[in-house]
């Protein structure tokens, strides 16, 4: 497939776990003086390699916690967190750094890309914090550029661009250092539907790429979509259903107008 | 992240927003500026003063003779009328004798008589002295055809001199001036040779020594006596002054101001009339450079307060930077820069820009030098160090301002610096 894939990024050594995210009794709780908020109860989740999971729930619900949590932005109040085979829920700050950097690849609602860059600079980004030399990176980030349909516009600005157009910038960035997870928060939040269904689909071909899409929304409609559904209420896990026929649904509904060859 | 890399990526973030960019560092241009041009009209200063002082004469100690200022100058029935004043040639012999430190001493002593120039009195002066002053005052002969006055001369009382290069240009123009004689005091010289300083030094009193004729001083005494006749505006005056100068070279420069003291306390026994002065051209210097390391200081201060607020501004604008960019910082931090990425990022923004504003201000330094040079006349060198210094200080201010900001940002937290819009 295409999404230059160098290396399968599991685990070293010979056992090789079938989860890359594995929550084990995972809780969050915040502390404001004398007061204490357990956002998160402890859960148990398991998502294995190469499917396309969505978190849901209302306001508070402990979806964000969840995400930040995954994403190694903040650190859990207890349990174990095995990303890829390695425990990162209790390490320092220069070692989360460089996991979020090569393991994880983030997508947010807003793109959050770098105005004063240019795409290709922006995709740039995370391979300079991973050390790629000056030359491999631009290349690099060039052939992501191009998958996403964006190889004519390397030195576009954001501004120049739409919005669906920015998610696709966003989407190269979060594969710049080829990570096993994506992780997307309301990746489609701030787009029209069509173009949203474009974004969708560009995630279903980066699963099929092998890699784990782990997108937080708030539309229901994404249910039929995904593979798997977490829906979180008051910090626990309310449902958790697997939906394997999800990808023909998508192909039909939206995928006629993709750019992706 | 590749440092050089960074660098560049500042260079561009500070160039997209260029005015303000330019207005943040304008403290640190102005400072630097000020520090520049200061240090370039300190040293100029300074440079002039050495260059006065040792104009005024060869190095070392020199021993002025001085008419006491209550004229209780000594009458002699012989020289009816002639003030009798100054250090003796017999002085000369002692310290040469007594005083170890001193390498040569050289006596001089203005004849007070008029040299003629097609008949009419010039400015130029008679010296008589002793052929090592050719040495002492660091001149040399400038016509390999001539020579310098000899010991043989003043033996043998010849009226012969040397000129220094104005005045034969003054008496002669472009002829020969080797061979011509010189009409002094009704006296024809013989021009024996042609000498110049380089430094354009002076003797004591003020005469350029290019513009000088000397003769031998033994020869001077024997041919005139020691008695010389002072023209003033038309009057006479007698006066009998073995030598108006010692010049005295110390082996060791260490050992001038330690000879100084012994002369002054010699001549305080020798001569309880008080006609002589001291003057070590050395502690004249020393004083000047005292005084002048008061007003660097001073203005360097002043300087320096330019800086602080120059970093104060740097700080101010980077924090506020920090702010308008929270949200690129949690950005780059989810992406996977460390804490490490992000300081770096923001102090090498503080230090290009303070380095920058340094440049700037090396500019305008030596701008503002060339500018107190040409309308306030004075001298002003703009040195190396100066400016090596000056800029060093400017990056020192990126490093000292930039820290706390940038450290600011590397601690943000990245959960939070994301959801701020």
């Amino acid at each position: 497939m295409g999404f230059l894939r160098s290396s399968d990024k599991a685990a070293d050594g010979g056992e090789k776990s079938k989860w890359v995210v594995d929550l084990q009794q995972l809780e969050k709780t915040y502390y404001a003086g004398a007061c204490s908020v357990q956002a998160l109860k402890p859960v148990d989740i398991q998502i294995p390699y190469g499917i396309f999971c969505a978190i849901m729930g209302p306001s508070g619900s402990g979806k964000s916690t969840l995400l930040n949590l995954l994403g190694l932005l903040d650190q859990p109040s207890g349990g174990h967190y095995i990303l890829n085979g390695q425990d990162v829920s209790r390490l320092g700050d220069n070692t989360l750094s460089e996991i979020r950097c090569t393991q994880i690849g983030m997508v947010f609602q807003s793109f959050n890309l770098f105005p004063h860059f240019t795409i290709q600079e922006n995709v740039c980004v995370p391979m300079r914090y991973a050390g790629f030399s000056e030359k491999k990176m631009q290349q690099r980030a060039a052939d992501l550029l191009n998958r996403v349909g964006l190889g004519d516009r390397l030195k576009h600005k954001p501004t120049q661009l739409s919005g669906g157009q920015c998610q696709r910038v966003a989407i190269a960035r979060a594969l710049a250092n080829d990570p096993p997870v994506i992780l997307a928060d309301e990746p489609t939040g701030n787009l029209d539907e069509k173009t949203g269904n474009e974004i969708l689909n560009l995630f279903h071909e980066l699963r099929d790429s092998g890699r784990t899409i782990i997108m937080v929304t708030h539309n229901p409609e994404y249910e039929n979509v995904v593979e798997r559904t977490i829906v979180l209420h008051d910090g626990y896990i309310t449902r958790d259903i697997s939906n394997p026929k999800s990808r023909p649904s998508v192909t039909s509904e939206a995928c006629t107008e993709s750019h992706i060859p | 992240m590749n440092l050089i890399r960074t660098v560049e990526l500042s260079i561009w973030d500070l160039a997209s927003h260029a005015f303000r960019s330019f207005l943040t560092g304008l403290g640190v241009v102005f400072g630097v500026g000020a520090v520049v041009a200061m240090m370039a009209v300190s040293e100029g200063a300074s440079r002039e003063a050495l260059r006065q002082i040792e104009a005024r004469g060869i190095d070392n100690i020199v021993i002025r003779s001085v008419r006491p200022s209550t004229d209780q100058s000594t009458e002699n029935a012989s020289t009816w009328n002639a003030a009798s004043y100054g250090v003796t040639l017999d002085d000369m012999r002692h310290i040469r004798h007594d005083f170890d430190n001193v390498r040569s001493i050289v006596p001089v002593r203005r004849l007070r008589m008029s040299v003629y120039n097609k008949g009419k009195r010039s400015d130029i002066q008679v010296f008589a002295t002793i052929p090592e002053f050719l040495q002492l005052s660091n001149s040399r002969v400038a016509d390999p055809r001539g020579r310098f006055i000899t010991d043989s001369d003043g033996e043998n009382a010849v009226k012969a001199c040397a000129i220094g290069i104005r005045a034969a240009r003054t008496l002669f123009g472009f002829n020969d001036p080797l061979g011509q004689n010189v009409n002094i005091d009704g006296k024809y010289y013989h021009i024996v040779g042609l000498f110049e300083n380089p430094f354009g030094s002076q003797m004591m009193g003020g005469y350029d020594l290019d513009n000088v004729i000397i003769t031998h001083i033994e020869a001077a005494n024997t041919l005139h006596g020691k008695m010389s006749t002072e023209r003033k505006a038309g009057s006479f005056e007698r006066v009998i002054v073995e030598a108006d100068f010692l010049y005295i070279r110390v082996g060791d420069q260490e050992q001038i101001e330690n000879t100084a003291g012994r002369l002054r306390t010699y001549l305080e026994k020798t001569h309880p009339q008080n006609d002589y002065e001291v003057q070590v051209p050395y502690e004249l210097l020393k004083q000047r450079e005292a005084s002048q390391r008061i007003s660097t200081i001073v203005m360097a201060s002043i300087a320096a307060i330019s800086l602080l607020v120059g970093g104060i501004g740097i700080m101010n604008i980077m924090m506020a930077n920090i702010y308008e960019r929270t949200k690129e910082i949690g950005t780059r931090r989810a992406v996977g820069a460390k804490k490490r990425d992000i300081l770096t990022q923001f102090l090498v923004e503080a230090v290009v820009l303070t380095s920058l504003g340094g440049v700037l201000g090396v500019g305008l330094g030596v701008g503002l030098a060339e500018i107190v040079a040409i309308y306030a006349k004075m001298e002003t060198v703009v040195t190396p160090i100066s400016v090596i210094v000056s800029f060093g200080v400017s990056v020192c201010v990126g490093v000292i301002f930039g820290t706390y900001p940038a450290w600011k940002a590397a601690n943000l937290d990245p959960i939070t610096a994301l959801r701020t819009e």
